[in-house]
């Protein structure tokens, strides 16, 4: 994990074949071992942008200078492990090999990935279900299983599309909790995309605010809470509160403007 | 599919022998009181002892038996073995697809039992022209169910693969293989079923051996009997083969 984890972004913009405007002007610079968050209404682009990073947007739509790990964006770029909405595991696989899919399309040594992702699904709370089906896991443990399979990736950034969103939110707390351990131990670089402003704010050092289409940045905000963070206490904390409730109305702004 | 909601348990089961016994019985005393001409619908009796003799006395049934499940098989594993190739080039080349599509399309619409003089112009009375029109079934089966499979791949996969940098063997083996192998499956079953059909169509219509022709042959000379057992020997056999089927389905596909 020695490579660059910074993503720098100058005046980024995204224009679709059929003239959608998605991101329009976006300049950001994220910090190698930052953890940011994009919160927006949807529609704003915020995937379009993770998507441009993870070198998954056909040539020509995007103009600006954006770079990820020091250079450009390009598909299967190996400093990036990309994190979806849905858990995307392979129903054949069981969670031990769902969560060393990623390592094993990467080319790690299989001594050395299993080694890796048995320690992970201990870390993310699994252990004694590695032999079990997706079918037979419940939403939130798939989806453990999921952040397992990003973890086992030794990429410096993390891009992470609303992974938490379709869950209830106990399981939220729970996983928020598990992604910030994992995030404190090994301090690589996060883009998290989420539409929740409190998960946006538990999490993150920064938290970009972005307006409806076409995207564009409304807001920075700090978040300035000492880490190592808490969920739960987090909720009951007065400061916390204070931030959230700055974010929505840069929000409520940005949804105005 | 159904055992799941289905009531199962030894008395389903008394149940199930009891209805068939009637249904046995009755046939029986319909035939012997001659309500119906014994000549259309023969006798429960008749058949036993055709089937027995047949099977353990002179066995030609086993004879003919083996002939139709030899045809079957070598239709079954041509048929598939393309259809599984063609289908996964399809999948791999849609260009390709559409360059076939239409004259596939036509084939296979065509009704193939039509076909089956054809083939025994070409391949002569023999198997080859049994294996011939059951390949001719069974390909079409397979390769649909094939492209079908391979299409169905969940496109979260295909963004993940991408974003991991996996090669297109990759993206090929790991994710568009295993998921489309249930759905080949059922095709693979399908195709079987009708492999079986193709042959025993074709030893109806020409044959030295199988029981296609043996059915033939009785009904020809109004041994009902005869036709009612080789007609139940081939729902019997219809029947293993499904069970072995879903058995090997179950085993292969446990993540289901």
């Amino acid at each position: 994990m020695t490579a660059d984890g910074a993503i720098v972004l100058d005046r980024v913009s995204v224009r679709f074949a059929a003239g959608v405007v998605a991101v329009s002007e976006v300049s950001l610079r994220i910090r190698a071992g930052e953890f940011v968050s994009i919160v927006g209404p949807s529609g704003c682009g915020k995937t379009t942008l993770l998507n441009f990073a993870a070198g998954l947007l056909p040539r020509d739509v995007g103009s600006g200078t954006f770079t990820v790990g020091g250079r450009p964006p390009v598909e299967g770029n190996r400093d990036i492990a990309y994190m979806l909405a849905r858990d995307a595991l392979a129903p054949w696989r069981t969670a031990l090999e769902n969560a060393e899919l990623g390592a094993e399309i990467r080319g790690v040594p299989l001594a050395e990935r299993r080694r890796r992702t048995i320690d992970l699904l201990d870390k993310v709370g699994l252990k004694g279900f590695e032999h079990a089906y997706p079918k037979q896991l419940s939403h939130g443990m798939r989806q453990r299983v999921a952040l397992a399979r990003t973890f086992a990736l030794e990429s410096p950034i993390l891009l992470m599309d609303e992974p938490f969103g379709a869950l209830d939110a106990q399981t939220k707390l729970q996983l928020e909790d598990v992604l910030l351990s994992l995030w404190q131990r090994d301090g690589r670089t996060v883009l998290f995309i989420t539409h929740d402003l409190s998960e946006a704010v538990t999490m993150s050092d920064r938290v970009i605010v972005m307006s409806a289409r076409p995207g564009r940045i409304v807001a920075e905000v700090s978040i300035n809470l000492p880490r190592p963070r808490s969920v739960r206490a987090l909720q009951k904390d007065p400061a916390f509160h204070e931030l959230y409730a700055h974010v929505w109305s840069k929000l409520e702004e940005g949804l105005g403007a | 599919m159904n055992d799941g909601i289905l009531p199962r348990g030894p008395l389903i089961w008394a149940g199930r022998l009891a209805i068939l016994a009637f249904i046995f019985a009755a046939w029986e005393i319909v035939s012997r009181e001659k309500l119906i001409d014994p000549i259309l619908i023969g006798a429960p009796s008749g058949v036993a002892q055709f089937l027995w003799e047949g099977i353990f006395v002179n066995g030609s049934l086993i004879d003919d038996l083996g002939w139709t499940m030899l045809g079957t098989l070598l239709a079954f594993v041509l048929g598939s073995a393309a259809g599984i190739l063609f289908g996964m080039l399809f999948v791999i080349s849609p260009t390709l697809e559409a360059l076939f599509n239409p004259i596939l399309t036509a084939m296979n619409a065509m009704p193939r039992i039509a076909l089956a003089p054809l083939f025994l112009i070409w391949f002569g009375l023999g198997l080859g022209s049994k294996v011939a029109v059951g390949f001719s079934l069974t390909f079409f089966i397979v390769l649909s169910s094939t492209v079908a499979g391979g299409r169905g791949v969940n496109p979260d996969h295909i963004t993940l693969a991408r974003a991991l940098g996996a090669s297109g063997l990759q993206v090929f083996r790991k994710f568009v293989l295993p998921s489309a192998v249930p759905v080949i499956f059922n095709g693979l079953r399908l195709g079987l079923i009708y492999a079986l059909l193709g042959v025993v169509g074709g030893e109806i219509i020409a044959s030295e051996h199988g029981l296609g022709q043996a059915l033939q042959l009785l009904a020809a000379s109004f041994k009902t009997n005869g036709v009612f057992g080789i007609i139940i020997l081939l729902a019997l056999v219809s029947v293993c083969i499904m069970t072995a089927m879903n058995w090997l389905e179950n085993r292969l596909l446990r993540w289901r």
